[in-house]
């Protein structure tokens, strides 16, 4: 039996332990996208984020946070946000989020059409 | 003779328990999502639940520990645990907390909280602790806890006069931590939470450096664009 769990806590349980518990309490399950052009990258803990600045067709702008995971658990995962550049036109899509204007990245498009998936696993 | 024997008979019986100890030291790492009882909480548990807001009340938008079953279940953060003779030693990756637990009984239970992060700063909400070892099961024992909250996602709250038991035992290489949370003001019976972990490859927690966890320098960035208009 101990062994049967360890074998269940070693296998089966990877793709769970790179999720944050509270993203769920955070985030709802409504997927959205945001086009926008990224002002901030910030690669730090508790959540590494990036900011996009969003302009509707009247000119309003609103900046959107486009959260992702801890700086650590990004470093352990070998993901980096280099690819990032302050000026870059993109469409961000992620999990809404219950807080105004906020989202949980699952993936950015840029404007060539390349697109970065930081977490794969949680997508 | 017979202090020879007594003697001969003690650094046997030493020897022996020694050996039955477990040695808990090390880096891990959570590696499930654990188990939790029924939570029944009494009148007053469930007014402090009611005015709970996550996106306000939840003590990690403030890099501060919310209760130490949160900090211990914390994905992707490491914790590392070094053993003494007199001292339990836990380091939490998450907020740089540094947990200092003496070897006794409750005469060690001080109002100095056992953990602080290292700027120097206490917290309350871990409590003060004392550890001791019962049989091959190492046992945490805190009280003098500042309010706090054992589920933040829920507002499950803990108070001053919650009494907590972490029960850590090793299994096949799994640690497997019971946390026993008793406090008949907030609990119609004890709360009682299960995790596991695993051991990490990695010889020590990471710096931390919990930074800007609130969101209220986002927020000002659109309420200034709001004033704008």
């Amino acid at each position: 039996m101990g062994k049967l769990l360890t074998a269940l806590l070693l296998i089966g349980l990877p793709l769970w332990a790179v999720a944050h518990h509270s993203t769920n309490a955070n985030f709802t399950q409504e997927i959205i996208s945001v086009d926008g052009v990224i002002e901030r990258v910030r690669f730090q803990n508790p959540h590494a984020s990036v900011l996009v600045k969003s302009t509707d067709e009247d000119g309003n702008e609103t900046f959107w946070l486009i959260e992702s995971g801890a700086r650590t658990t990004l470093e352990r995962q070998g993901v980096s946000l280099d690819i990032l550049k302050i000026g870059s036109k993109v469409k961000a899509t992620g999990r809404k989020g219950r807080r105004e204007f906020t989202m949980y990245l699952q993936e950015i498009m840029f404007e060539d059409g390349t697109v970065f998936v930081p977490q794969p696993d949680l997508n | 003779m017979p202090v020879k024997i007594l003697l001969i008979v003690l650094s046997v019986v030493g020897s022996v328990s020694a050996i039955a100890a477990e040695d808990f030291s090390g880096v891990w790492i959570l590696s499930g999502p654990g188990t939790e009882s029924e939570i029944l909480l009494t009148e007053e548990g469930a007014r402090i639940q009611s005015e709970y807001d996550l996106l306000v009340d939840d003590p990690s938008l403030y890099c501060t520990p919310a209760s130490a079953s949160r900090v211990w279940a914390n994905p992707n953060a490491l914790i590392k645990i070094e053993q003494t003779p007199s001292t339990l030693f836990i380091s939490y990756e998450l907020f740089d907390l540094r947990r200092e637990i003496p070897f006794g009984d409750q005469s060690a239970l001080s109002s100095q909280p056992s953990t602080r992060n290292l700027s120097g700063s206490y917290f309350p909400e871990m409590g003060s602790s004392f550890a001791y070892l019962e049989g091959e099961h190492l046992i945490i024992e805190s009280g003098n806890h500042g309010p706090g909250f054992i589920r933040t996602s829920r507002g499950i709250p803990q108070s001053e006069s919650t009494l907590t038991r972490e029960e850590l035992s090793l299994e096949d290489g799994v640690l497997k931590i019971v946390h026993t949370y008793e406090d008949p003001e907030l609990f119609e019976k004890p709360l009682v939470l299960e995790y596991f972990f695993k051991r990490s490859d990695e010889l020590d927690v990471a710096l931390y450096e919990c930074t800007d966890a609130n969101y209220d320098w986002f927020n000002e960035l659109n309420a200034e664009k709001s004033e704008a208009k």
